[in-house]
Protein backbone atom coordinates (compact mmCIF):
# COMPACT_ATOMS: atom_id res chain seq x y z
CA UNK A 1 0.00 0.00 0.00
CA UNK A 2 2.55 2.39 0.95
CA UNK A 3 4.55 1.54 -1.89
CA UNK A 4 2.19 2.14 -4.49
CA UNK A 5 1.02 5.64 -2.89
CA UNK A 6 4.87 6.38 -2.78
CA UNK A 7 5.57 5.21 -5.95
CA UNK A 8 2.54 6.80 -7.45
CA UNK A 9 3.61 9.91 -6.01
CA UNK A 10 7.16 10.19 -6.99
CA UNK A 11 6.36 9.26 -10.60
CA UNK A 12 3.97 12.36 -10.47
CA UNK A 13 6.41 14.66 -9.22
CA UNK A 14 8.68 13.64 -12.13
CA UNK A 15 6.38 13.49 -14.57
CA UNK A 16 5.47 17.11 -13.82
CA UNK A 17 8.93 18.26 -13.11
CA UNK A 18 10.32 16.33 -16.37
CA UNK A 19 8.26 15.77 -18.74
CA UNK A 20 4.75 17.99 -18.25
CA UNK A 21 5.69 21.83 -19.09
CA UNK A 22 2.90 23.43 -18.39
CA UNK A 23 2.87 27.47 -18.13
CA UNK A 24 0.37 28.89 -14.97
CA UNK A 25 -0.06 32.20 -14.61
CA UNK A 26 1.38 33.72 -12.07
CA UNK A 27 -2.56 34.87 -10.24
CA UNK A 28 -3.66 30.89 -10.52
CA UNK A 29 -0.20 29.69 -8.88
CA UNK A 30 -1.96 29.73 -5.09
CA UNK A 31 -5.12 27.76 -6.47
CA UNK A 32 -2.99 24.93 -8.08
CA UNK A 33 -1.34 24.53 -4.80
CA UNK A 34 -4.26 24.61 -3.39
CA UNK A 35 -6.17 21.86 -5.54
CA UNK A 36 -2.57 20.23 -4.96
CA UNK A 37 -3.40 20.22 -1.10
CA UNK A 38 -6.78 18.89 -1.94
CA UNK A 39 -5.93 16.20 -3.87
CA UNK A 40 -2.90 15.02 -1.22
CA UNK A 41 -5.86 14.96 1.52
CA UNK A 42 -8.14 13.05 -0.86
CA UNK A 43 -5.20 10.21 -1.36
CA UNK A 44 -3.97 10.02 2.53
CA UNK A 45 -8.15 9.45 3.04
CA UNK A 46 -8.27 6.53 0.38
CA UNK A 47 -5.20 4.91 1.92
CA UNK A 48 -6.87 4.93 5.47
CA UNK A 49 -10.08 3.76 4.00
CA UNK A 50 -8.24 1.24 2.32
CA UNK A 51 -6.48 -0.06 5.33
CA UNK A 52 -9.81 -0.01 7.13
CA UNK A 53 -11.64 -2.06 4.39
CA UNK A 54 -13.99 -0.05 2.79
CA UNK A 55 -12.06 1.58 0.22
CA UNK A 56 -14.56 2.81 -2.59
CA UNK A 57 -13.01 3.85 -5.77
CA UNK A 58 -16.37 5.66 -6.89
CA UNK A 59 -15.91 7.51 -3.67
CA UNK A 60 -12.41 7.93 -3.92
CA UNK A 61 -12.06 9.08 -7.30
CA UNK A 62 -15.41 11.97 -6.62
CA UNK A 63 -13.53 13.36 -3.61
CA UNK A 64 -10.59 13.60 -5.12
CA UNK A 65 -12.07 15.72 -8.49
CA UNK A 66 -14.44 17.46 -5.98
CA UNK A 67 -12.15 18.59 -3.13
CA UNK A 68 -9.54 20.08 -5.60
CA UNK A 69 -12.37 22.33 -7.04
CA UNK A 70 -13.82 23.69 -3.66
CA UNK A 71 -10.61 24.45 -2.40
CA UNK A 72 -9.46 26.36 -5.67
CA UNK A 73 -13.26 28.07 -5.74
CA UNK A 74 -12.55 28.86 -2.28
CA UNK A 75 -9.47 30.62 -2.74
CA UNK A 76 -10.94 32.38 -5.95
CA UNK A 77 -14.01 33.56 -4.29
CA UNK A 78 -11.95 34.48 -1.25
CA UNK A 79 -9.65 36.92 -2.98
CA UNK A 80 -12.70 38.24 -5.08
CA UNK A 81 -14.28 39.43 -1.58
CA UNK A 82 -11.33 40.13 0.08
CA UNK A 83 -11.73 37.79 2.47
CA UNK A 84 -8.72 34.74 3.06
CA UNK A 85 -11.35 32.06 2.73
CA UNK A 86 -8.28 29.89 1.51
CA UNK A 87 -7.86 29.57 4.84
CA UNK A 88 -11.03 27.26 5.05
CA UNK A 89 -9.78 25.07 2.62
CA UNK A 90 -5.77 24.70 4.30
CA UNK A 91 -7.41 24.24 8.03
CA UNK A 92 -9.58 21.87 6.94
CA UNK A 93 -7.88 19.72 4.81
CA UNK A 94 -4.50 20.36 7.00
CA UNK A 95 -6.61 19.10 9.80
CA UNK A 96 -7.88 16.04 8.16
CA UNK A 97 -4.42 15.06 6.70
CA UNK A 98 -3.06 15.17 10.23
CA UNK A 99 -5.91 12.95 11.50
CA UNK A 100 -6.19 10.56 8.49
CA UNK A 101 -1.93 9.87 9.24
CA UNK A 102 -2.29 9.69 12.74
CA UNK A 103 -4.59 6.78 11.97
CA UNK A 104 -2.60 4.95 9.42
CA UNK A 105 0.51 5.43 11.59
CA UNK A 106 -1.37 3.47 14.10
CA UNK A 107 -2.61 0.57 12.06
CA UNK A 108 1.00 0.26 11.27
CA UNK A 109 2.31 0.34 14.45
CA UNK A 110 -0.54 -2.00 15.81
CA UNK A 111 0.56 -4.72 12.90
CA UNK A 112 4.13 -4.15 14.32
CA UNK A 113 3.65 -5.26 17.55
CA UNK A 114 1.07 -7.94 16.67
CA UNK A 115 3.85 -9.37 14.51
CA UNK A 116 6.50 -9.03 17.29
CA UNK A 117 4.39 -10.33 19.84
CA UNK A 118 3.46 -13.15 17.57
CA UNK A 119 7.06 -13.58 17.37
CA UNK B 1 -9.56 -10.27 -7.32
CA UNK B 2 -10.27 -8.65 -10.22
CA UNK B 3 -12.21 -5.76 -8.84
CA UNK B 4 -8.91 -5.71 -6.11
CA UNK B 5 -6.67 -5.11 -9.03
CA UNK B 6 -9.18 -2.18 -10.42
CA UNK B 7 -8.86 -0.99 -6.71
CA UNK B 8 -4.95 -0.80 -6.73
CA UNK B 9 -4.39 1.03 -10.12
CA UNK B 10 -7.32 3.80 -9.14
CA UNK B 11 -5.47 4.41 -5.90
CA UNK B 12 -1.81 4.42 -8.10
CA UNK B 13 -3.44 6.49 -10.92
CA UNK B 14 -4.53 9.04 -8.12
CA UNK B 15 -1.34 8.88 -6.19
CA UNK B 16 0.06 9.96 -9.20
CA UNK B 17 -2.56 12.84 -10.04
CA UNK B 18 -1.31 14.19 -6.74
CA UNK B 19 2.19 14.36 -7.47
CA UNK B 20 2.05 15.79 -10.89
CA UNK B 21 -0.65 18.28 -9.40
CA UNK B 22 1.95 18.96 -6.65
CA UNK B 23 4.79 19.28 -8.75
CA UNK B 24 3.22 21.70 -11.65
CA UNK B 25 2.09 23.89 -8.60
CA UNK B 26 5.74 24.02 -7.01
CA UNK B 27 7.20 24.36 -9.89
CA UNK B 28 5.00 27.44 -10.79
CA UNK B 29 5.67 28.95 -7.28
CA UNK B 30 9.46 28.37 -8.20
CA UNK B 31 9.09 30.55 -10.91
CA UNK B 32 7.48 33.10 -9.03
CA UNK B 33 9.53 33.43 -6.63
CA UNK B 34 12.52 33.56 -8.63
CA UNK B 35 10.80 36.22 -10.82
CA UNK B 36 10.91 37.91 -7.66
CA UNK B 37 7.42 38.37 -6.85
CA UNK B 38 6.92 38.06 -3.42
CA UNK B 39 3.89 36.45 -3.09
CA UNK B 40 0.45 37.11 -5.04
CA UNK B 41 -0.85 38.30 -2.06
CA UNK B 42 -2.07 42.04 -2.03
CA UNK B 43 -0.22 43.21 1.25
CA UNK B 44 3.19 42.18 -0.23
CA UNK B 45 2.84 43.43 -3.88
CA UNK B 46 1.53 46.92 -2.47
CA UNK B 47 4.87 47.15 -0.51
CA UNK B 48 7.22 45.97 -3.75
CA UNK B 49 5.24 48.61 -5.88
CA UNK B 50 5.77 51.12 -3.08
CA UNK B 51 9.42 50.09 -3.25
CA UNK B 52 9.33 50.21 -6.94
CA UNK B 53 8.09 53.37 -6.79
CA UNK B 54 10.99 54.61 -4.55
CA UNK B 55 13.50 52.90 -7.07
CA UNK B 56 11.79 55.26 -9.88
CA UNK B 57 12.24 58.10 -8.10
CA UNK B 58 15.71 57.88 -6.85
CA UNK B 59 15.97 57.19 -10.87
CA UNK B 60 14.63 60.02 -11.83
CA UNK B 61 17.08 61.85 -9.39
CA UNK B 62 19.84 60.29 -10.77
CA UNK B 63 18.87 61.25 -14.61
CA UNK B 64 18.40 64.70 -13.64
CA UNK B 65 22.17 64.45 -12.10
CA UNK B 66 23.47 63.41 -14.95
CA UNK B 67 22.01 65.60 -17.49
CA UNK B 68 23.12 68.69 -15.68
CA UNK B 69 26.56 67.07 -15.40
CA UNK B 70 26.59 66.53 -18.96
CA UNK B 71 25.34 70.41 -19.45
CA UNK B 72 28.08 70.92 -17.25
CA UNK B 73 30.71 68.80 -19.80
CA UNK B 74 29.57 70.54 -22.80
CA UNK B 75 30.22 74.06 -21.19
CA UNK B 76 33.58 72.79 -20.57
CA UNK B 77 34.56 71.41 -23.79
CA UNK B 78 33.25 74.23 -25.58
CA UNK B 79 35.67 76.71 -23.77
CA UNK B 80 38.07 75.85 -26.67
CA UNK B 81 37.71 77.13 -30.18
CA UNK B 82 35.10 79.73 -31.26
CA UNK B 83 33.15 77.23 -33.18
CA UNK B 84 32.42 74.81 -30.55
CA UNK B 85 31.33 77.58 -28.25
CA UNK B 86 28.96 78.29 -31.14
CA UNK B 87 27.92 74.81 -31.31
CA UNK B 88 27.41 74.79 -27.80
CA UNK B 89 25.00 77.53 -28.06
CA UNK B 90 22.89 76.28 -29.86
CA UNK B 91 22.95 73.16 -28.16
CA UNK B 92 22.10 74.71 -24.73
CA UNK B 93 19.17 77.03 -26.65
CA UNK B 94 18.08 73.48 -27.99
CA UNK B 95 17.96 72.04 -24.15
CA UNK B 96 16.27 74.85 -22.72
CA UNK B 97 13.37 74.81 -25.82
CA UNK B 98 13.03 70.43 -25.37
CA UNK B 99 12.78 70.90 -21.78
CA UNK B 100 15.73 69.31 -20.34
CA UNK B 101 17.19 71.89 -18.20
CA UNK B 102 16.00 72.73 -14.94
CA UNK B 103 15.07 76.30 -15.52
CA UNK B 104 14.14 79.57 -13.12
CA UNK B 105 12.45 82.97 -13.56
CA UNK B 106 9.79 85.06 -12.65
CA UNK B 107 6.25 83.51 -13.29
CA UNK B 108 2.70 82.50 -11.39
CA UNK B 109 1.79 80.08 -9.37
CA UNK B 110 -1.99 78.54 -10.42
CA UNK B 111 -3.34 75.87 -7.92
CA UNK B 112 -6.70 74.08 -9.26
CA UNK B 113 -8.50 71.67 -6.77
CA UNK B 114 -11.46 69.78 -6.48
CA UNK B 115 -14.42 71.75 -4.80
CA UNK B 116 -14.96 70.86 -1.35
CA UNK B 117 -18.93 71.67 -2.00
CA UNK B 118 -21.24 68.01 -1.71
CA UNK B 119 -24.20 68.63 -2.97
CA UNK B 120 -27.04 67.34 -1.28
CA UNK B 121 -28.03 63.82 -2.90
CA UNK B 122 -30.91 64.22 -5.35
CA UNK B 123 -30.66 68.35 -5.63
CA UNK B 124 -30.74 70.00 -8.70
CA UNK B 125 -26.85 70.48 -8.20
CA UNK B 126 -25.63 67.14 -7.68
CA UNK B 127 -26.71 66.50 -11.50
CA UNK B 128 -23.97 69.13 -12.28
CA UNK B 129 -21.14 67.28 -9.85
CA UNK B 130 -18.90 67.25 -12.79
CA UNK B 131 -18.68 71.25 -12.55
CA UNK B 132 -16.82 70.60 -8.82
CA UNK B 133 -14.05 68.51 -9.99
CA UNK B 134 -10.78 69.49 -11.85
CA UNK B 135 -10.54 67.16 -15.11
CA UNK B 136 -7.85 66.87 -17.42
CA UNK B 137 -9.34 69.36 -20.21
CA UNK B 138 -9.36 72.05 -17.73
CA UNK B 139 -5.60 71.25 -17.12
CA UNK B 140 -4.96 71.11 -21.05
CA UNK B 141 -7.34 74.37 -21.43
CA UNK B 142 -4.81 76.44 -19.21
CA UNK B 143 -1.68 74.91 -20.26
CA UNK B 144 -2.93 76.34 -24.25
CA UNK B 145 -3.60 79.65 -22.40
CA UNK B 146 -0.14 79.79 -20.60
CA UNK B 147 1.35 79.30 -23.60
CA UNK B 148 -0.74 81.42 -25.74
CA UNK B 149 0.67 84.09 -22.85
CA UNK B 150 3.65 83.45 -23.59
CA UNK B 151 4.66 81.07 -21.02
CA UNK B 152 8.20 79.78 -21.43
CA UNK B 153 8.29 76.60 -19.05
CA UNK B 154 5.49 74.96 -17.65
CA UNK B 155 5.08 72.21 -14.94
CA UNK B 156 2.29 70.66 -13.38
CA UNK B 157 2.97 68.84 -9.59
CA UNK B 158 6.37 69.12 -10.54
CA UNK B 159 6.48 67.07 -14.41
CA UNK B 160 7.69 69.72 -16.80
CA UNK B 161 5.54 69.84 -19.71
CA UNK B 162 7.38 69.30 -23.01
CA UNK B 163 6.74 68.84 -26.40
CA UNK B 164 5.71 65.54 -26.14
CA UNK B 165 3.75 65.55 -22.76
CA UNK B 166 -0.16 64.29 -22.73
CA UNK B 167 -2.34 65.42 -19.94
CA UNK B 168 -5.28 62.83 -19.66
CA UNK B 169 -7.81 61.70 -17.17
CA UNK B 170 -7.83 57.77 -16.72
CA UNK B 171 -10.76 57.46 -13.87
CA UNK B 172 -10.40 58.91 -10.84
CA UNK B 173 -6.63 60.49 -12.17
CA UNK B 174 -5.10 62.08 -14.53
CA UNK B 175 -1.64 61.43 -15.98
CA UNK B 176 0.87 63.51 -16.68
CA UNK B 177 3.65 61.75 -18.32
CA UNK B 178 2.74 58.81 -17.20
CA UNK B 179 2.46 60.36 -14.13
CA UNK B 180 -0.67 59.67 -11.68
CA UNK B 181 -2.04 62.94 -10.15
CA UNK B 182 -4.92 63.84 -8.25
CA UNK B 183 -6.57 67.37 -7.23
CA UNK B 184 -4.94 69.69 -5.91
CA UNK B 185 -2.95 70.64 -9.32
CA UNK B 186 0.02 73.06 -8.66
CA UNK B 187 0.73 74.44 -12.35
CA UNK B 188 4.11 76.67 -12.04
CA UNK B 189 4.46 79.05 -15.41
CA UNK B 190 7.89 80.92 -16.27
CA UNK B 191 6.60 84.15 -17.84
CA UNK B 192 5.63 87.62 -17.27
CA UNK B 193 2.78 87.23 -14.21
CA UNK B 194 1.06 90.01 -15.39
CA UNK B 195 0.60 88.53 -18.86
CA UNK B 196 0.38 85.45 -17.67
CA UNK B 197 -2.23 86.15 -14.77
CA UNK B 198 -4.33 88.33 -17.32
CA UNK B 199 -4.67 85.31 -19.82
CA UNK B 200 -5.94 83.13 -16.67
CA UNK B 201 -8.50 86.22 -15.53
CA UNK B 202 -9.92 86.85 -18.65
CA UNK B 203 -13.34 86.90 -18.45
CA UNK B 204 -15.46 84.22 -19.77
CA UNK B 205 -11.71 82.48 -20.17
CA UNK B 206 -10.47 79.19 -19.43
CA UNK B 207 -11.23 79.42 -15.71
CA UNK B 208 -14.51 81.18 -15.59
CA UNK B 209 -16.45 78.34 -15.03
CA UNK B 210 -14.78 76.86 -12.56
CA UNK B 211 -14.48 79.86 -10.89
CA UNK B 212 -18.58 80.32 -11.08
CA UNK B 213 -18.96 77.02 -9.43
CA UNK B 214 -16.90 77.40 -6.99
CA UNK B 215 -14.27 80.10 -6.13
CA UNK B 216 -12.13 78.20 -3.76
CA UNK B 217 -11.49 75.97 -6.28
CA UNK B 218 -8.78 78.39 -7.71
CA UNK B 219 -6.11 80.30 -6.76
CA UNK B 220 -3.06 82.00 -8.60
CA UNK B 221 -0.32 84.17 -7.63
CA UNK B 222 2.20 86.18 -9.08
CA UNK B 223 5.82 84.93 -8.06
CA UNK B 224 9.19 86.71 -8.39
CA UNK B 225 11.38 83.74 -8.67
CA UNK B 226 10.01 80.53 -10.58
CA UNK B 227 11.54 77.54 -10.18
CA UNK B 228 10.77 74.51 -12.56
CA UNK B 229 12.71 71.12 -12.90
CA UNK B 230 14.04 69.39 -16.16
CA UNK B 231 11.82 67.26 -17.72
CA UNK B 232 13.16 63.62 -16.70
CA UNK B 233 11.19 60.83 -19.25
CA UNK B 234 12.55 59.12 -21.85
CA UNK B 235 14.39 61.23 -25.08
CA UNK B 236 14.51 58.89 -27.39
CA UNK B 237 12.44 58.62 -30.66
CA UNK B 238 11.40 55.56 -31.77
CA UNK B 239 9.78 56.02 -35.03
CA UNK B 240 10.75 59.90 -36.61
CA UNK B 241 14.05 60.01 -37.80
CA UNK B 242 15.45 63.57 -39.25
CA UNK B 243 15.30 63.83 -43.37
CA UNK B 244 19.04 64.06 -45.12
CA UNK B 245 19.45 68.16 -45.52
CA UNK B 246 19.75 67.49 -49.73
CA UNK B 247 16.10 65.86 -49.76
CA UNK B 248 14.67 68.62 -47.36
CA UNK B 249 11.78 70.18 -49.11
CA UNK B 250 12.36 73.87 -50.39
Amino acid sequence: MIAIGMLGLLLGLLLAYLLLDIPIPAEWASYLSLAALAGLDTAFGGWRAALEGRFHPDVFVSGFIVNALLASLLAYLGDRMGVDLFLAAVVTLGGRMFLNLSIIRRYYLNQWSLRRSRG
Amino acid sequence: MENKRVQWLIFFVIWLVVGALLGIALKAQFRLHTAELPSTRLPELARAYVQEKRTVQAMENEIRQLRQKMTELENALATGTKQTKVLNDSLQAAKMLAGLVEVEGPGIELILRDSERRPAPGSTESLLIDLYIIHDYDLLRVVNELRQAGAEAIAINGQRLVATSAIRCVGPVIYINDIKMASPFVIHAIGDPNTLLGALKTPGGVLSDIIDADPKMVEMHARDRVRIPAYTGSTQFRFAKPVPSEEVTK
